[in-house]
C-alpha cells in the first residue's frame, strides 16, 4: 500500500498517516462481515444457495477507497468467508467456478481501484500546485510597491492590488466594476474612453509596453504624479490591460528628505569640527595657563616667606613667558581657522537671493507662501563666497517659512538695499509667529532653538559665523509685520561713487 | 626617629607645566623629582616608600592612565594624582576607577594641588585620608540633600554617561537632565563637572 502511494506520487510526499492507510482494510473487513451475515440470514430463511455476488460491494468499496491492497484483501476475505459458509454442505463444481470468478473479478476491481486512486491523487496534486502558485503570485503582486490594476476592453476594473489601494485611496471592493477613468483627472478622463475605442478599432498601440508619467486622481480629489506601465493580455477571446502605477510623489518626498539630511549632516560636521577645535584649544591653552598660575602662586608663597626678593624674580619671568606662549597658541589657531577658508569675489546679490529662496522652497515646503522681492538696483554686486552666503539666505528663508507654518497669512519679503557707501543689507521678513524676548537675545548662540525637538539650534550660529567672516553683521528684530525680520549686511563689491 | 622626607614625582611632557609645578611644590615645602615621560619614570624607578606621583594624562608614549594601572599593580600603596589639560567626565571617572587618588583639571589653584598632595601623602597606603575625613563627611552630607532623581542623574554622570543617554534611561527629556545636573552641581558645591565626579567618587571611597 505504502509502496503504491509512493509510486503514484513519485515520492513527492503524502504518506497517509497510519489510521488513514488502514481504514480501507477496516471497511473491507466490515463489509465482508456484513455480506457474510446477510448470506447466513438469507440461507436460514430461504433456501438460497451461497452466492459470491454479495461480496462484490465490499470489494468494490474497498478497492475504491484503499486501492489495490484493500481490494485484494476484501476479495480474499470474501473468498474465505464464502468457502467457510459452503464447507458444511460440500463444494460443488459451480461453486468452484464462481469462486474463481470472484477472485478474477476482485483482482480486476482492485487494479481499477488503484488506477482511480492514482488519477485522483495526481489531480489533487496538480490542483494543490496551482493553488500554491496562485497564492505565491498573489503575495508577490501584493508586496510589489507599485500599484497593479487590470481592466477589460471597456475599461472596467477587474483587479486592484493592495498597493493601488494605498496609492489611490479606493479599496478594491469599492472600485471593482467601475471604469478606470475614475482614477484620472478631468481632461484625461474623457479622452481615455476614446483611446480604448481607437485601440479596439485600429489595433495601433500608443502606450502599451511603454512607461510614461501621468497625473492620477486620488479618491479624496487630490492629484499626484505616477509612472504608468501598461501590458496587454488576451484570454478567452477577451482583451485585458494590466497597468502598473508607481507613485512619483513619494520619490519626490524621499529626495526632499535626503536633501534635508544632507544639510543636517553639513551642520553636524561643522559643529563637530568646532567641538574638536574647542578641545584642542582647551588642552593647548591650559598648559601655559596652569604653568603661569603655578609660577605666580609659587612666587607668592616665596614672597610671603623669609627671603622674598632674591627668589621671586625667576618665577615672574617664567610666568610672563607662559602668557606670551598662550597668546601664540591663540594666534596659531586663528590662522588655522581662517586659512584658505573663503575666497571672496564679486557676486550679483539679486540672483543670489532669488536662487537661495527658490532652493529653500523646493518641494512641498513653503506651499501657499507668497514671496515678494524688493531688490534695490543700487545694491548690485557684493564681495562674497557664494556657497556659504547661499546657505545663510537659505537658512533664513527656511526658518521664515517654518515660522509661518500655522499662520493664515503667509507673506515672505526678501529685500536688499544699500546702507552707507559700502554695505548691502539683506532682509528676510515673514508674517510668522514671532520671537520670545529671551530667545531673541540668545538667538545666534549655538544650540538655541525655537523649533522644539526639530532643530539642532545651530543654523543661526553658523549664519552668524559666515556673515561675520564676510565682514558683515547679522541681527533679528521685532518687526511691524508680526514676524521676525532677520537682516545681515555684506560688503559691496564696488564702492559707489560718492 | 624622623620620617623620611616625602618626594613628589612629577611626570608631564610639557616642560613649562612640569617645571612650574615643581617650583610651586618646592615653594610649598616639598621635595620634587621631574620626569618627561611615564617610561623614563618607570625606567629608573626610585624608592617609593614615602612618595606621591603626579602625572599628566595626555603624553606621547605611555599615557597617564596606563601609568596608574601599572604602578597600582607593582606599588599599590603609592598615591597617584592625575591631572589633565582638558578634563572630560569619562576621563575623570576612568582615572579614579583605575585607582588615582585624585583628578585635577589644569589650571588648578595652588591650594587645591598642595592640599591634594598632603592628603595623598597622609593617606598613602590607606585610601582613607585622616584629615580629609571631614571633607568626606561634608560631601556625604551634601549628597544627602539630593532628591532621588538628582541622585540618579548623578550616578549616571559618574558612570560617564552623556546627558542624552541618561535622559533615555531615566525616561525624561535631555533638557530636564540638564536642569537636574545644574541642581546637583549647586547642591554639591562643585566647581566643575570633573570636580563633582571627583567629590562623589572620593566620598564613595570613604564610605
Amino acid at each position: 500500500m505504502e509502496r503504491l502511494w509512493r509510486s503514484t506520487d513519485e515520492g513527492r510526499d503524502p504518506q497517509p498517516p497510519w489510521g488513514r492507510a488502514l481504514a480501507p482494510y477496516g471497511w473491507a473487513a466490515l463489509l465482508t462481515a456484513a455480506a457474510t451475515l446477510t448470506q447466513i440470514g438469507l440461507a436460514s430463511r430461504l433456501d438460497v444457495h451461497i452466492t459470491f455476488l454479495l461480496f462484490l460491494p465490499a470489494i468494490l468499496a474497498s478497492a475504491r477507497t484503499g486501492g489495490l491492497g484493500a481490494g485484494l484483501a476484501a476479495t480474499a476475505a470474501g473468498l474465505v468467508c464464502a468457502l467457510a459458509l459452503m464447507a458444511p454442505s460440500g463444494l460443488r463444481a459451480e461453486d468452484v467456478i464462481a469462486a474463481g470468478l470472484l477472485v478474477a473479478l476482485g483482482a480486476f476491481i482492485a487494479v481499477g481501484g488503484r488506477r482511480a486512486l492514482a488519477a485522483q491523487g495526481a489531480a489533487e496534486e496538480v490542483n494543490r500546485h496551482l493553488m500554491e502558485r496562485e497564492a505565491h503570485l498573489k503575495s508577490i503582486l501584493e508586496t510589489v510597491p507599485d500599484g497593479m490594476m487590470v481592466i477589460d476592453e471597456r475599461g472596467v476594473l477587474q483587479s486592484f492590488s493592495q498597493a493601488a489601494e494605498l496609492q489611490f485611496g479606493w479599496t478594491a471592493q469599492e472600485i471593482l466594476g467601475k471604469t478606470i477613468s475614475v482614477l484620472m483627472p478631468m481632461p484625461d478622463r474623457r479622452r481615455h474612453d476614446q483611446y480604448l475605442d481607437a485601440y479596439a478599432k485600429t489595433g495601433v498601440r500608443r502606450v502599451i509596453g511603454l512607461g510614461r508619467t501621468v497625473i492620477a486622481l486620488h479618491k479624496d480629489g487630490s492629484t499626484f504624479p505616477v509612472e504608468l506601465s501598461l501590458g496587454e493580455m488576451r484570454s478567452g477571446g477577451h482583451v485585458f490591460f494590466t497597468g502598473f502605477t508607481r507613485d512619483l510623489s513619494q520619490r519626490v518626498a524621499v529626495e526632499e528628505r535626503l536633501q534635508a539630511l544632507q544639510t543636517e549632516l553639513i551642520h553636524v560636521s561643522r559643529l563637530s569640527a568646532m567641538g574638536e577645535m574647542a578641545t584642542t584649544l582647551a588642552h593647548e591653552l591650559n598648559q601655559p595657563l596652569s604653568a603661569m598660575s603655578n609660577y605666580l602662586k609659587g612666587g607668592r608663597r616665596l614672597l610671603e616667606g623669609e627671603n622674598p626678593q632674591s627668589q621671586a624674580l625667576e618665577p615672574m619671568t617664567k610666568a610672563a613667558e607662559q602668557s606670551l606662549r598662550a597668546g601664540e597658541i591663540i594666534r596659531r589657531l586663528r590662522d588655522f581657522v581662517t586659512r584658505g577658508e573663503s575666497e571672496l569675489r564679486p557676486e550679483p546679490i539679486g540672483p543670489l537671493v532669488r536662487e537661495a529662496c527658490a532652493l529653500a522652497r523646493v518641494g512641498s515646503r513653503g506651499a501657499g507662501v507668497k514671496v515678494r522681492y524688493a531688490l534695490s538696483a543700487d545694491a548690485e554686486e557684493v564681495l562674497a563666497d557664494k556657497v556659504p552666503l547661499h546657505q545663510v539666505i537659505l537658512n533664513l528663508v527656511r526658518d521664515a517659512v517654518e515660522a509661518m507654518d500655522r499662520q493664515g497669512e503667509k507673506d515672505l519679503l526678501l529685500a536688499t538695499k544699500l546702507v552707507g557707501k559700502d554695505l548691502v543689507e539683506v532682509t528676510v521678513s515673514d508674517t510668522g509667529s514671532g520671537l520670545q524676548e529671551d530667545v531673541a537675545a540668545r538667538l545666534f548662540q549655538p544650540f538655541v532653538t525655537t523649533k522644539g525637538g526639530q532643530g539642532m539650534g545651530v543654523g543661526l550660529s553658523i549664519c552668524k559665523t559666515i556673515v561675520e567672516a564676510h565682514g558683515g553683521r547679522i541681527w533679528a528684530q521685532a518687526g511691524p509685520r508680526g514676524g521676525t525680520p532677520f537682516g545681515f549686511t555684506i560688503p559691496l563689491a564696488r564702492k559707489v561713487a560718492a | 626617629m624622623t620620617p623620611k622626607t616625602p618626594i613628589i614625582h612629577i611626570i608631564d611632557d610639557d616642560d613649562a607645566a612640569r617645571d612650574s609645578l615643581a617650583f610651586l611644590l618646592k615653594a610649598a615645602g616639598f621635595s620634587t623629582a621631574e620626569y618627561r615621560s611615564a617610561s623614563s619614570f618607570l625606567a629608573n624607578l626610585p624608592d617609593l616608600t614615602a612618595a606621591c606621583v603626579i602625572t599628566d594624562v595626555r603624553m606621547p608614549g605611555q599615557s597617564g592612565l596606563e601609568l596608574v594601572v601599572e604602578l597600582k599593580a607593582s606599588h599599590p600603596g603609592v598615591p597617584v594624582i592625575v591631572m589633565t589639560g582638558h578634563g572630560d567626565v569619562p576621563l575623570a571617572v576612568q582615572a579614579m576607577k583605575v585607582g588615582a587618588v585624585d583628578f585635577l583639571e589644569k589650571p588648578y589653584d595652588d591650594v587645591v594641588i598642595v592640599r591634594a598632595v598632603e592628603t595623598a601623602l597622609v593617606g598613602n597606603a590607606d585610601a582613607l585620608a585622616v584629615h580629609d575625613e571631614d571633607g568626606a563627611r561634608d560631601v556625604k552630607g551634601r549628597l544627602e540633600t539630593l532628591t532621588q532623581r538628582e541622585r540618579q542623574v548623578l550616578e549616571k554622570l559618574v558612570d560617564g554617561k552623556p546627558n542624552k543617554v541618561t535622559a533615555l534611561e531615566l525616561g525624561i527629556s535631555p533638557r530636564t537632565v540638564e536642569i537636574y545636573r545644574a541642581n546637583v552641581m549647586s547642591k554639591m558645591q562643585a566647581a566643575s563637572v570633573s570636580d563633582l565626579v571627583r567629590m562623589t567618587i572620593l566620598a564613595e571611597r570613604h564610605r
